[in-house]
């Protein structure tokens, strides 16, 4: 490093500390010492010519300005939370609600619902007669299309919420099965259910929807058994399929 | 006020040691950087509340004040962009803070301080950057997207300017003291 490459240095970096900077400035006998030396005092009237006061209290009011802002986002977070957590809320009640509302309109809802008024056909024991069993049906305009079912023991018309039925009791293996058949009342599929002590079946017919059902530990063989009958009885016996004997 | 201790997690007492150890050499190269204490004040609440957004993205406490003095140089030029339909020219050599009549404001100070307000952006920024922030010049050339040789130049020529305006009367005085 020459002399001029010492003084262009120290304009640009006075308080570097590089090692050929150093040297030279210990080893010139051009007066670089001395430039070095009113570099010095330069810079250190610089650092303190910009060394402007500080405001009073900027770092608090820093840390506050961030707090503030801080907390703000906390509530604005929070909020946000709350309203979705209320949106939530809101959509679970009233998704129950509505689920409440369509399992009460369902058929195996509506049939449980019409047997306490109809208690005492249970325990009915006397065989109905083919006619009026018969009679029974044709009265809601669905006459029976095959033999009814053997061990009959009540028959009678009536509304299951608003659908009008046929309500019969048979009795299997002296247990008693309801079947409740509402002509024009149609169901997409069969289904099973349990519900409030009884145990059934919600099955589609081509004219009809016919739900059969028994108090909690019937016999599920017997209420099956009563089930085809009843199937038979109102849509007729099953045609032959072809190649059948 | 004392630092906030107990259940404060490790983000905040970072930050608040770095507003703590920082916010004064910022606000001076703030105030240098735009010549108003006002402003001076309003960039460094602003470049401390964005550092705060990002903290997460200071690895090295070492870089923390070349990345607070990024930051602030960025909000400045905002602020100088958002502003620029606003402003009033201002005569550079008239005084508009109340500081520029304290007392430790006269004498030779006062000519250094003046003498800076009047250096053109260009040499006054790096000088600030070099003087406050501690930058070397490859830092400052990183900062401001510029090759290091020609910050070199203007650290050069800024210190050559001042002592041109600082003028006989200063050069006399250095006279004196050797």
């Amino acid at each position: 490093m020459n002399c001029l490459d010492f003084r262009r240095r120290i304009g640009a970096e006075p308080r570097t500390r590089d090692e050929r900077f150093m040297a030279h400035r210990d080893a010139c006998a051009e007066g670089c010492a001395a430039f070095w030396q009113r570099a010095q005092r330069f810079e250190d009237d610089l650092d303190a010519a910009l060394a402007v006061p500080v405001p009073d209290g900027l770092a608090d009011r820093i840390l506050l300005a961030q707090a503030t802002a801080e907390r703000r986002g906390q509530v604005g977070r929070r909020r946000a939370w709350m309203a979705m957590a209320a949106s939530v809320l809101i959509a679970v009640t009233a998704g129950g609600m509505f689920w409440r509302h369509v399992d009460r309109a369902s058929l195996p809802a509506l049939a449980v619902a019409h047997m306490p008024v109809e208690m005492d056909s249970l325990a009915m024991t006397a065989p109905m007669s083919d006619a009026a069993v018969a009679a029974g049906f044709a009265d809601r305009a669905a006459p029976l299309k095959g033999p009814a079912p053997a061990g009959v023991t009540y028959v009678h018309d009536c509304m299951v919420g608003p659908y009008p039925a046929v309500h019969v009791v048979t009795r299997m293996n002296d247990e008693p099965v309801v079947a409740l058949y509402l002509p024009g009342t149609m169901s997409d599929a069969d289904a099973s259910f349990r519900r409030d002590g009884w145990e059934g079946r919600e099955l589609a017919l081509r004219g009809g929807t016919l739900v059969v059902m028994a108090q909690d530990g019937a016999n599920r063989h017997a209420m099956d058994a009563v089930a085809r009958a009843w199937r038979s009885a109102i849509e007729g016996p099953l045609p032959r399929e072809v190649g059948q004997i | 006020m004392a630092p906030v201790q107990g259940n404060v997690n490790p983000k905040q007492r970072q930050y608040e040691a770095m507003v703590r150890a920082h916010s004064a050499d910022l606000y001076r190269f703030a105030y240098w950087l735009s010549r108003s204490e006002t402003i001076a004040q309003d960039l460094v609440q602003e470049t401390f509340l964005r550092a705060w957004k990002n903290l997460d993205a200071l690895r090295d406490a070492d870089m923390a004040r070349p990345w607070l003095v990024t930051i602030l140089r960025r909000e400045h030029a905002r602020l100088y962009e958002r502003k620029r339909f606003d402003t009033v020219e201002l005569d550079d050599t008239v005084p508009e803070d109340a500081a520029f009549a304290s007392p430790e404001r006269s004498g030779d100070a006062a000519q250094v301080r003046e003498a800076m307000r009047q250096l053109p952006d260009k040499y006054r920024e790096p000088l600030a950057m070099q003087v406050l922030g501690g930058m070397s010049c490859d830092e400052i050339a990183e900062a401001t997207g510029q090759q290091p040789g020609a910050v070199m130049t203007q650290l050069f020529r800024a210190r050559q300017r001042l002592k041109q305006m600082l003028g006989g009367g200063r050069a006399s005085a250095e006279g004196a003291r050797r």
